[in-house]
């Protein structure tokens, strides 16, 4: 690293867009995202994860949404069509699959549309050809994804294996925990995938159910403020609005018909996807006040976690608390780009790494293997899959049988 | 803090993006040389004294300043002009990004797809970027990185460039007579152009009407 | 953007390849009777292609490119295949994403370029070939047919799946022997135009690219009203002279017979009563302007 990325202030992306303090026609002020933020008012209000989205988008100077209904998704989808009937929202339409929303939000990103999706499970799965496109084309959409199951037999119900399939696309990955992560997600990722260094697609990742369909307490903003629009002209491709130059332009030609070196341009076109994906640090760690948020890392038992696990894991710490057994934690908030060194960091004193997942695959706890020195520190799991909870007591249970302590048999009869 | 240092080539058969071996771009005010942040003061010392110490410095101006499709990029196209003139450079443009069949006339134009066959036809061992996008910039300064010996330098219009060996950010019109500027400060304090006689092609409707020499 | 838009910087001018000189000099941008008339008279909006010799797509192409109304405000959104090939050297803006999602782009991508382009008429013409139309792709043509997405899909019909080296289509007709087909396909030529008439299509055309004059007049049709009234279909016959075994000079024959009377391209079009009073009135405003500028100014 030549630079430290520092979270001075918390403002480093002062926005110099020219619609700043001008109002839009809902009469709304366009704002710096650091002032949202941080300067105005916060004031708490108790909604679903689903009516979280809702005033995220509201604020959001979206251009165009396009829907498509799948649990647990539909209803952010529908509250996001009514901000398009009051006004809030440029074009708004529901597809015909996910597969062609993918392909609908592409024309609207490739036109120069700020753009905002939503979609879950089996819904990301059928749109995935469209993800590595958009990284490819550096199209900045926002698309957030509601966790659910994917295989058969059908679930809808709450499972990360999803976010296994994203991880190689090229966008950006952020792993929300409650509503209030996914409000400042969304906000936030609209602004970071859209810089000009950055410019790529990101998934709002969060746990469906757990927090779309659960009420929290979430501190907002005024929403007589909001995001200043999307600027398509600050952009590392030209915008297929026929306003731009050059004049002769394909998105994207194929330059594997060039000659013989055209290979390489393939292969530095993926190198540079994942370099803008690099880039998005710089811009994060101030937003989001880092890539993780650790707690007690100087503790010998760690757990690291990513979504609704995090917040079963720190309830789990309290009990073991309880029982004089001290754990700290790592919460993850990026899963791309992956946090290689603050992980590192955070672990260097950890003997004992848990990785509490909700998928089978526990893609995670992988990731975290191959990142830190002496890995055999990581065990795998406790692991959850097809909708089922997370008791902290099972995390409890697991940690405390693999450190070979005595565990209370459960499921006796008494 | 060990750093990544990126150096004029060949450096390797696929070098890897500078932004994935750590390298930070510059906040405004700052450059980058090598992958090391500087006050952008010092970069445009660095970049004059690596274009007068050039046998065939050149510039690559891109579609965003050959076309004038608004007003200041006329501005910015007549101060490339001045600074060519100043140095003195080679002007070859890089009018398109499209993959050109079977490739494009290596010795006045230059490619994003194999941008490696102007520099080694015409042995330029310094150039600067200028109006291409940032995308096809990267793709292109990665390239030059893996397999010539060209030093690059990026004046890139918004967050800089990692792949070039030096890179300014927010370039604009001022920041092109700032480098025409520092080239004639130095050469009136003695530094002389090391540029290898020539002449500046012209192109006309059927061809080149002067050749490059 | 307006035609006086497309210059090039003077400074710069000089070093510039002679095909841009071209294209800002002699193209027909802006030239409100452009058409197919103008080829080899004036700069062409298609620079090279790498399609075979003879490919009758490359003339589609060209006449195309010559009779789009106003090629400054067109975005072109095209498919995976061999007009994929074709695209990166069109000088005017054009987006390929995947194989069949073409429709689902155009759609976007329309409706923002309205969105944000309220005041100005940016056409969207979708150009793919008959497998990306059809088959992979057919939910999104029929759905953006359905929605009334108001850009002009153009399908070039050479009956098989050309790029991957000929394999049978849902547009090939019944009995020839393809890969994939290999004991003859067996089922009909699915019937396009008269899908998209039902789906909603204002304007509908069939024909081969046999006549200039006649694709100009489609295309234009189509264009005009995919602005004014509603999605607009223009398949034309394309043959792969490669994969039907016929040599670089056979395409305009072949396209001939297949348009001749009881062929599968007889010239045929479907046009709802109000695309008709469109194109009714534009005719007659055409012919008036036309009249006016011949006439001469009194002093």
């Amino acid at each position: 690293m030549n630079k430290q990325v520092e979270l001075k202030n918390k403002r480093v992306i002062a926005s110099n867009h020219v619609k700043l303090g001008q109002k839009n026609q809902k009469g709304q002020t366009y704002t710096d995202i650091n002032d949202i933020f941080y300067k105005a008012k916060q004031t708490p209000n108790f909604l679903t994860g689903s009516e979280v989205i809702r005033a995220a988008i509201k604020v959001a100077s979206v251009g165009t949404s396009v829907a498509y209904p799948i649990t647990p998704q539909s209803e952010a989808a529908a509250l996001i069509g009514e901000l398009y009937a009051e006004g809030y929202v440029d074009e708004y339409f529901r597809g015909e699959s996910e597969f062609a929303v993918m392909g609908q939000c592409a024309g609207a990103a490739f036109g120069g549309h700020r753009v905002f999706t939503t979609t879950a499970g089996p819904g990301t799965l059928r749109a995935m050809e469209n993800f590595p496109m958009w990284a490819g084309a550096r199209l900045p959409i926002q698309v957030c994804v509601t966790c659910r199951g994917i295989n058969s037999p059908l679930s809808i119900q709450p499972d990360t294996l999803e976010m296994y399939y994203l991880l190689e696309t090229g966008m950006l990955i952020w792993h929300a925990e409650t509503a209030q992560d996914l409000f400042d997600f969304i906000l936030k990722g609209f602004i970071v995938a859209e810089q000009p260094d950055v410019h790529v697609p990101i998934a709002v990742c969060c746990d469906g159910f757990f927090v779309t369909h659960t009420k929290d307490t979430v501190d907002l903003p005024p929403d007589d403020l909001c995001l200043t629009p999307y600027d398509p002209y600050r952009n590392p491709q030209p915008v297929m609005d026929m306003e731009t130059a050059p004049i002769r332009m394909m998105r994207d030609p194929f330059i594997m018909k060039s000659n013989y070196i055209s290979y390489a341009t393939h292969a530095s076109w993926q190198q540079e996807v994942k370099a803008a994906v690099e880039r998005s640090r710089k811009h994060t760690i101030p937003l989001l006040d880092g890539l993780i948020d650790e707690e007690n890392t100087d503790r010998e038992i760690l757990i690291v976690g990513s979504g609704t696990a995090v917040s079963q894991a720190r309830e789990a710490i309290r009990l073991l608390e309880e029982e004089g057994i001290k754990a700290g934690l790592v919460k993850i908030k990026t899963i791309r780009p992956f946090p290689y060194e603050e992980v590192r960091q955070a672990t260097k004193n950890a003997k004992h790494i848990f990785v509490p997942e909700f998928n089978l695959a526990g893609w995670l706890a992988r990731e975290i293997k191959a990142n830190i020195p002496d890995n055999e520190r990581v065990y795998v799991g406790p692991h959850v899959a097809g909708g089922m909870t997370m008791p902290s007591e099972v995390i409890v249970e697991e940690i405390k049988k693999h450190l070979g302590m005595e565990v209370a048999t459960r499921g006796t009869l008494g | 803090m060990s750093h990544y240092e990126v150096k004029a080539g060949p450096e390797a058969f696929l070098p890897p993006a500078a932004a994935s071996m750590g390298n930070v771009l510059p906040d405004p005010g700052e450059a980058h040389i090598g992958g090391k942040i500087v006050p952008e003061e010092e970069a445009y010392e660095k970049a004059a004294r690596m274009v007068l110490g050039a046998k065939v410095p050149t510039i690559f101006p891109g579609p965003l300043v050959l076309w004038k499709w608004n007003d200041h990029v006329a501005e910015e196209a007549k101060a490339i002009r001045e600074l060519a003139l100043e140095a003195p450079m080679r002007i070859i443009p890089m009018a398109d990004y499209r993959p050109k069949y079977p490739k494009i006339n290596q010795e006045v134009e230059i490619n994003p797809n194999h941008p490696n066959l102007t520099i080694w036809h015409n042995k330029i061992d310094v150039c600067i970027f200028f109006g291409v996008h940032c995308h096809m910039a990267n793709l292109s300064l990665k390239m030059i990185r893996g397999g010539t010996n060209c030093y690059t330098i990026a004046m890139c219009a918004m967050a800089g460039d990692e792949d070039a060996c030096l890179s300014f950010r927010d370039a604009d019109l001022k920041m092109i007579n700032k480098l025409k500027a520092t080239i004639k400060k130095l050469k009136s304090e003695g530094v002389e152009s090391q540029a290898e006689p020539f002449t500046q092609f012209v192109m006309g409707r059927s061809g080149t009407i002067v050749a490059p020499a | 953007m307006s035609k006086e838009k497309i210059v090039l910087c003077e400074d710069l001018a000089d070093v510039m390849p002679p095909e841009y000189h071209e294209l800002v000099e002699s193209a027909t941008f802006g030239n409100q009777d452009r058409g197919w008339k103008d080829i080899g008279s004036s700069k062409e909006l298609i620079e090279q292609h790498s399609l075979c010799a003879g490919c009758p797509e490359s003339i589609a192409f060209r006449y195309i490119l010559a009779s789009l109304p106003t090629p400054e405000d067109t975005v072109f959104v095209g498919s995976t295949g061999c007009t994929s090939l074709v695209f990166p050297h069109v000088a005017v803006h054009n987006i390929h994403s995947l194989f069949g999602n073409q429709n689902a782009v155009a759609s976007g991508l329309k409706r923002t370029l309205k969105s944000r382009f309220p005041d100005v008429e940016k056409d969207v013409v979708v150009l793919a070939g008959d497998g990306a139309t059809v088959d992979i792709g057919l939910d999104m043509t029929m759905q953006s047919w359905f929605r009334q997405e108001k850009f002009t899909t153009i399908c070039f019909d050479n009956e098989l799946y050309a790029n991957t080296g000929g394999q049978e289509s849902g547009l090939m007709q019944k009995g020839f022997v393809a890969k994939m087909a290999p004991k003859g396909k067996n089922f009909e030529k699915v019937r396009l135009a008269e899908i998209a008439r039902e789906a909603g299509c204002a304007y509908v055309a069939v024909l081969t690219v046999s006549k200039p004059n006649r694709v100009e007049q489609a295309i234009k049709n189509a264009v005009l009203v995919a602005r004014e009234v509603g999605p607009t279909f223009v398949q034309l016959y394309t043959p792969c002279i490669l994969e039907i075994g016929k040599q670089s000079m056979e395409g305009l024959d072949e396209m001939k017979d297949a348009e001749s009377i009881g062929g599968r391209f007889v010239q045929k079009e479907y046009i709802t009563d109000e695309a008709q009073k469109l194109l009714d009135s534009i005719k007659e405003e055409t012919k008036a302007r036309k009249q006016a500028a011949k006439k001469p100014v009194n002093a």
